[in-house]
């Protein structure tokens, strides 16, 4: 067949004969190709809709807004989780005020001079190993530092700087790699009109990234207030019969929070009713769900407006 | 080499002595002296890569921020090397303007990004900066277009509203020099011939230097035009007399379209 092209004054059909068999080809690569990724793609995705419908479906009739606001009652084996969702709102709270600043100025850095020196892509490698590092490390490290060496005990305080330290790698990256899409035009407009580096920085640069930093920090807030270890030997108290109250006591106390409800609750069969951790589970995936929603919803809200 | 020029009539805004770029050890100006009229359109013509942009980019010193750029000899503004080390570039860009080849308003408001160089440089606020702003956009040729819009996003504007909103944020921080760096070549016609018409007009009260890849429009809006090639100049004139009579043969070659 392939002879017959060979030739001066070959056919078009000859042409079309050889491209037919291509073609025929083709189209089966592709017909494997797509069943084969679209039934990867589609076992994975179901396989996440699996499990947070089987949470759904066995914590679900346990929710109710008593549960979600009463703290736990007759030695944990009624009433709700108000407790553990307050002490895990609290705990990421102080974590979102301390890490964002570092975390952001640590990006900027990193931006900023992260090309030209030695030191900072240094300090890129290992921030983006402290980004890996298992939680259990920050868990015990919080535990050596703040709770130990600084006197805090198991404390909010304790938990707070734990959790931060925690956040902070994640939300140097995030910053790095916003400030990166940034174009250089931009960047340039900016400093042909006499703007300063950091003018053009803050007035320029920070804004156009902000919907990719913000996106990061409030993940890795999602992240963190789903962790137990970190807070497992910093800031956590599986039972408590305090109210929920603010004074600034409570900075020195541990509090209660979710993960470690949960993993508490489960080693304690017999104690917590399992319905009752079934519930605690959804409320944690509820609560980090509505994170990335809220993360997502600021983003396109924030390119909207201006891009 | 040291460029012949005709001696201009009017007084020279900025100069270069024996100004030299490199590139990573590749030359890309050598040794260029030319003195820039005050008031007045000059056109940089030439082939890619000619040093054209470049020579544009020294002049406001741009091209500080490449890495492993040489830069030699000097650029004189009101008598006084920019190239000095106590010299402030927040003060030198705030007198030379820059426009760039695509477009790059701010992502904010079309009134943000005119008030922003005002009210960074000259602490301007209020009414009066309202009025900067629209006396800026006025000579933009913008006004007319966005007043209704002031809040819009700048970069809901059409490519050719986008370079004129550049120029009127250029314009907005009070330039006494304009540079250009090929303001139309992402541009339709009609955008173009708008853009042209606005080079011309504010040719008769500042100094606008324009690197341009159309001779035509060279030919169109400029008083003096220099030609460059291989990071040398060619020659340099005014451009009636460039362009009907040109000295040299290789100026002649690429103004009558021979290559280039």
């Amino acid at each position: 067949m392939m002879d017959a092209v060979r030739s001066e004054g070959a056919s078009r059909d000859a042409w079309e004969a050889l491209a037919a068999r291509r073609d025929a080809q083709r189209a089966r690569e592709s017909a494997l190709l797509t069943s084969a990724f679209g039934a990867v793609g589609l076992a994975t995705v179901l396989l996440v809709f699996a499990l947070v419908a089987i949470i759904a479906f066995k914590g679900a009739p346990t929710l109710s807004w008593e549960f979600l606001t009463q703290p736990p009652r007759e030695g944990m084996s009624a009433g709700g989780v108000g407790s553990m969702i307050f002490g895990s709102i609290l705990l990421m709270l102080g974590a979102f005020v301390m890490a964002t600043p570092l975390g952001v100025f640590g990006g900027v850095c990193l931006a900023e001079y992260g090309e030209r020196s030695r030191l900072m892509r240094l300090m890129h490698a290992s921030v983006a190993a402290l980004a890996g590092t298992p939680p259990i490390v920050y868990g015990l490290f919080g535990l050596a530092i703040f709770v130990l060496k600084f006197h805090f005990g198991v404390s909010l305080v304790a938990g707070w700087g734990t959790l931060t330290l925690f956040c902070v790698p994640a939300i140097v990256l995030t910053t790095e790699a916003a400030l990166k899409t940034v174009p250089a035009a931009l960047i340039d407009g900016g400093l042909a009109l006499g703007l300063s580096r950091w003018q053009t920085l803050w007035r320029i640069a920070l804004p156009y990234a902000l919907p990719g930093i913000l996106t990061g920090v409030i993940l890795s807030l999602g992240r963190a207030v789903g962790e137990a270890t970190p807070v497992l030997f910093t800031a956590s108290v599986y039972y408590t019969t305090a109210e929920t109250t603010l004074g600034w006591d409570t900075l020195r106390q541990p509090v209660a929070n979710l993960p470690y409800y949960l993993a508490e609750g489960y080693r304690q069969p017999g104690v917590v009713p399992e319905r009752l951790i079934w519930g605690a589970c959804l409320t944690l995936i509820m609560l980090t769900l509505l994170l990335n929603a809220g993360a997502i919803l600021i983003r396109s809200r924030m390119r909207r407006r201006y891009l | 080499m040291i460029a012949t020029m005709t001696t201009p009539k009017q007084k020279t805004a900025i100069e270069t002595i024996d100004l030299s770029v490199s590139y990573n050890s590749k030359p890309a100006l050598k040794g260029v002296s030319v003195a820039f009229p005050e008031n007045a359109v000059t056109a940089l013509i030439g082939p890619s890569g000619c040093g054209k942009s470049t020579l544009l980019r020294a002049m406001n010193r741009m091209n500080d921020r490449i890495p492993d750029v040489a830069i030699s000899g000097r650029v004189l503004l009101n008598g006084h090397d920019i190239y000095d080390r106590r010299v402030n570039l927040t003060r030198l860009r705030r007198e030379v303007g820059m426009v760039f080849q695509k477009p790059n308003p701010f992502p904010m408001s079309i009134f943000e990004n005119v008030a922003l160089g005002p009210r960074l440089h000259y602490g301007i606020r209020g009414c009066a900066l309202q009025e900067v702003v629209e006396d800026a956009l006025r000579k933009a040729a913008l006004w007319d277009e966005v007043k209704d819009d002031l809040n819009k996003s700048g970069l809901a504007l059409s490519g050719g509203q986008q370079q004129r909103l550049c120029i009127a944020r250029m314009l907005a921080v009070q330039p006494r020099i304009l540079l250009m760096d090929e303001p139309c070549s992402a541009l339709d016609p009609i955008s173009t011939q708008k853009i042209e018409e606005l080079i011309a007009e504010l040719g008769t009260r500042y100094t606008v230097i324009v690197v341009t890849h159309n001779l035509q429009q060279a030919a169109r809006i400029s008083h003096y035009t220099g030609f460059l090639m291989y990071g040398e100049v060619v020659e340099w004139g005014e451009t009636a007399e460039l362009f009907a009579r040109p000295k040299h043969s290789e100026t002649e070659d690429y103004i009558r379209g021979r290559f280039g």
